[in-house]
């Protein structure tokens, strides 16, 4: 034994004074590190409930539980982690569209009481139920620059402004079949879009289909609730794209032109086998009144429910406001007659020319049908309420689209102007400028409060459309060589508290005249009830906007139906096309003598 | 490094060299010479650290890799002895006589991936996988998401689509 030997447990004990090193854990955890992927985070305002996080969680640690209200682009439900099961590998972080989810750098959690269920234990919803961690401003957050989805759009080739206006050539030129597949894998299959869509299409499901390249069940899941999809595929208002997910920090999926892409790249002769299940017929007429997309619509799923369809229409062609309203460059005629063809030809017998309370009545129908759906659309348009609105250079929007579908010149003369902001007037100005006439839109508001689609108001600011905002018109009167002058003032826009939106208001004195060889106003439409008479039509009352009717379109008397522009609030052909597959489906049920449909879309 | 291989291959049947970067390759060995390539290398070139044994399992060969990481402190480089087996008995020559540490690696391997080592200590005792009743979780065709829907006891998932409940809530009629 040496000296060292008998000494060392003295050196020991020299440590006894020192600070320790241990540190004591349940005191005083050790601070994940700052970019720690600890326990998660929350922001339930920016959160839209779209599951993508439960979705691609490998662990099935996410469960999307009710939260808080539904409404438009948000379910309401809020991933709850479960984490006896979460393995912290921040998927979930990095694929959330609105970049609400993030985890803090905690990593302890005493849970009190181990007594519990232990299936009511290390589960929360982050953001609802309270944590200390809750605002720690540490911890993971998806990297800049780093995405696991593709933020941007597939670009869509479109004619240029200056080849636009020489013809109606349609501008979009539709994608090929590399872009289409790639614009599909975009897509997240939230499904927050088909639950959005009026005619609730399964957005998703065609979507993958694109990505799988298999267009004849693409097809098929288009027909189950739209069977315009070729019209649609073009001009649908696409409520769909303003709810994306993708589109709360990205480009929305360009869900309008993939629907097109497989329309277009379906042959048209091969509808009639894709969609070809046996029909049994029940027996039962049903009559429907006007073919836009709402009775177009419902004919289809009537027919396919074994129906027997007869089809009124006061025009020479079908297709309602989609082929004498849209004009050619957004639908060209061949597209929509694609569409309404494949309709007709599974057997609706369609009658033109043939205006219901003139050409027959509406008693008529009443009594040799077994129900009736009726979807005349708004005809009559607004009157600008001045003087001067009777002189014969004055005109509606709808006139001048209708006599351009028949091809008729609607003697335009070389100056315009065009009352009103929305997707008429957009129209009716485009389609002047196709024709070679100089434009201007006056609108009472300003651009921004314009209800036209977006798109629209650029694409007739490319194609020299001259927009005069906060213009109230004053008076038409006759002018020198045959012209007009329109008379405006401008207007100031007067604030009326927060929540409402201001209102123009007439600066004192203020008079603008323009000389122009027509006047167009496109204001609005509103409906027409001159069909509406007769003793078989007694039950049907007349509400403050519209006629009297439930969710399914059933007036008072359960024989008839309305639908469409005249009926909902939308007005645009998908809520229309919705409403027909939906009155389509109420009077099968009333047919076979029960109350209302049994099953959901 | 090159050197070194061509040496190698005088003596051993070897294939598949691969300089991965100037202080890395890997060779693939004869399952019969691979214990004496080992010993050569660490007696003779001074590879004299045993950085890792691991394995891959190439299912659709029906064959199981073992990967042998060599270092040379000397020159600062490392070596990838690699050999095949057949997936249908898998068993490899234990050189826990070289490295004592090997037994760990082996029983690992043997744990991970059912494949055996006779003669290395211990190398039947559960590393991690204490009770463990299934086959060895590391084959490629062990299907983890069955084996514990099998094993083990579930919450109950509380999970709604949000697309359906979104529908339901915005059109209860439909
Ligand atoms: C210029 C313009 C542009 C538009 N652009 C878009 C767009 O881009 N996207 C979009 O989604 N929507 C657009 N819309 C709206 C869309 O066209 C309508 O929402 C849709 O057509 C409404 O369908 P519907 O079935 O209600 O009736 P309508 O399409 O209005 O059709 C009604 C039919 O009933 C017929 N009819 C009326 N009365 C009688 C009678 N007594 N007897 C027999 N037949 C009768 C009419 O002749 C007509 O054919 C646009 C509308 C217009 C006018
Ligand atoms: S992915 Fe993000 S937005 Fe979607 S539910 Fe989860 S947390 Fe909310
Ligand atoms: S961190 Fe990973 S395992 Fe945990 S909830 Fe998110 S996705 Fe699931």
């Amino acid at each position: 034994m040496n000296l060292k030997d008998v000494l060392s447990p003295l050196y020991v004990w020299k440590r006894a004074f020192e600070k320790p090193y241990t540190i004591r854990t349940e005191k005083e955890p050790r601070p994940g590190a700052d970019r720690y992927r600890g326990f998660h985070q929350n922001d339930t305002e920016k959160c839209i409930g779209c599951g993508s996080c439960a979705e691609i969680c490998q662990n099935e640690s996410i469960d999307m539980i009710p939260v808080s209200e539904t409404k438009d682009g948000d379910s309401g439900l809020r991933p709850r982690i479960d984490y006896g099961r979460c393995c912290w590998c921040a998927l979930c972080v990095d694929i959330c569209p609105s970049s609400s989810l993030t985890m803090s750098n905690a990593y302890t959690w005493i849970e009190e009481g181990l007594d519990k269920d232990t299936r009511e234990t290390f589960c929360f919803t982050p953001g609802v139920d309270e944590k200390p961690w809750d605002n720690d401003e540490k911890g993971y957050r998806r990297p800049d620059g780093y995405d696991l989805s593709l933020l941007e759009r597939v670009e869509m080739e479109e004619l240029s402004p200056a080849e636009r206006v020489t013809s109606f050539i349609e501008m979009v030129k539709g994608f090929s079949k590399e872009q289409a597949k790639r614009e599909a894998d975009r897509c997240i299959e939230c499904g927050i879009c088909t639950a959005t869509c009026p005619g609730h299409m399964d957005i998703p499901g065609y979507i993958r289909a694109i990505r799988e390249d298999d267009i004849e069940k693409g097809i098929e899941i288009l027909y189950k609730t739209n069977p315009l999809p070729g019209v649609c595929g073009r001009i649908c208002t696409r409520r769909c794209e303003d709810v994306c997910s993708l589109s709360l920090r990205g480009e929305a999926v360009s869900i309008r032109w993939l629907k097109r892409y497989l329309t277009d790249s379906a042959e048209a002769g091969k509808y009639r086998d894709l969609l070809h299940d046996e029909v049994v017929s029940s027996g039962k007429k049903v009559a429907i009144v006007g073919t836009g997309p709402g009775g177009l619509s419902a004919a289809y799923y009537l027919l396919r429910m074994g129906h027997e369809v007869e089809i009124f229409e006061q025009n020479e062609a079908a297709g309602g406001m989609l082929r004498y309203g849209i004009p050619e460059y957004r639908l060209p005629y061949g597209s929509l007659d694609n569409d309404i063809n494949f309709i007709i030809e599974l057997g609706a017998k369609l009658h033109l020319n043939t205006k219901v309370g003139k050409d027959i009545s509406f008693d008529k129908l009443y009594k040799e049908f077994d129900a009736i759906f009726t979807s005349v659309g708004l005809t009559d348009s607004y009157k600008i309420g001045i003087e001067g609105e009777e002189l014969p250079g004055v005109t509606t929007g709808l006139t001048v689209l209708k006599a351009v579908t028949m091809g008729q010149d609607p003697k335009l003369g070389d100056h315009i102007v065009v009352i009103g902001g929305g997707n008429v007037a957009m129209d009716a100005a485009r389609t002047a400028r196709h024709l070679g006439v100089d434009v201007t839109v006056v609108y009472r508001r300003r651009l921004e409060d314009m209800p036209a689609d977006s798109d629209e108001i650029k694409e007739a600011i490319e194609e020299n459309v001259e927009f005069i905002t906060q213009g109230i018109p004053l008076k038409i009167e006759e002018g020198a060589n045959g012209k007009l002058n329109f008379i405006w003032g401008k207007a100031e826009m007067v604030d009326n508290g927060s929540g409402k939106r201001p209102s123009p208001v007439l600066i004192e004195g203020s008079r603008e005249v323009m000389e122009v060889t027509k006047v167009i106003a496109a204001i609005g439409q509103g409906a027409n009830y001159g069909w509406l008479e007769g003793e078989t039509t007694k039950q049907v009352k007349l509400g403050k906007r519209n006629i009297e009717a439930d969710r399914w379109g059933k007036t008072d008397d359960p024989k008839i139906y309305v639908g469409g522009d005249m009926f909902n609030k939308t007005a645009d052909a998908i809520s229309a096309i919705a409403d027909g597959h939906r009155s389509a489906r109420a009077i099968d049920s009333y047919l076979a003598g029960e109350e209302y449909p049994k099953d959901r879309f | 490094m090159k050197t070194i291989y061509e040496d190698l291959n005088k003596r051993f049947t070897m294939s598949g060299y691969k300089q991965q970067r100037d202080d890395l390759a890997f060779v693939t060995v004869d399952k019969d010479q691979l214990v004496n390539a080992i010993t050569y290398l660490k007696d003779y070139h001074k590879f004299t650290h045993l950085a890792f044994v691991t394995a891959v399992d190439w299912l659709e060969e029906n064959e199981f890799q073992i990967t042998y990481l060599l270092h040379n402190y000397e020159l600062k480089v490392d070596l990838g002895l690699k050999v095949r087996l057949d997936r249908d008995n898998p068993t490899m020559d234990t050189i826990h006589h070289l490295w004592k540490q090997a037994r760990v690696y082996q029983r690992e391997l043997h744990e991970m991936f059912g494949i055996d080592f006779p003669g290395s200590p211990g190398v039947n005792d559960p590393m991690i996988l204490e009770s463990w009743e299934g086959p060895p979780p590391m084959r490629r065709d062990f299907d983890t998401k069955k084996y514990s829907e099998e094993t083990y006891d579930h919450r109950e998932r509380q999970h709604i689509e949000p697309e359906d409940h979104l529908r339901k809530q915005l059109y209860p009629e439909d």
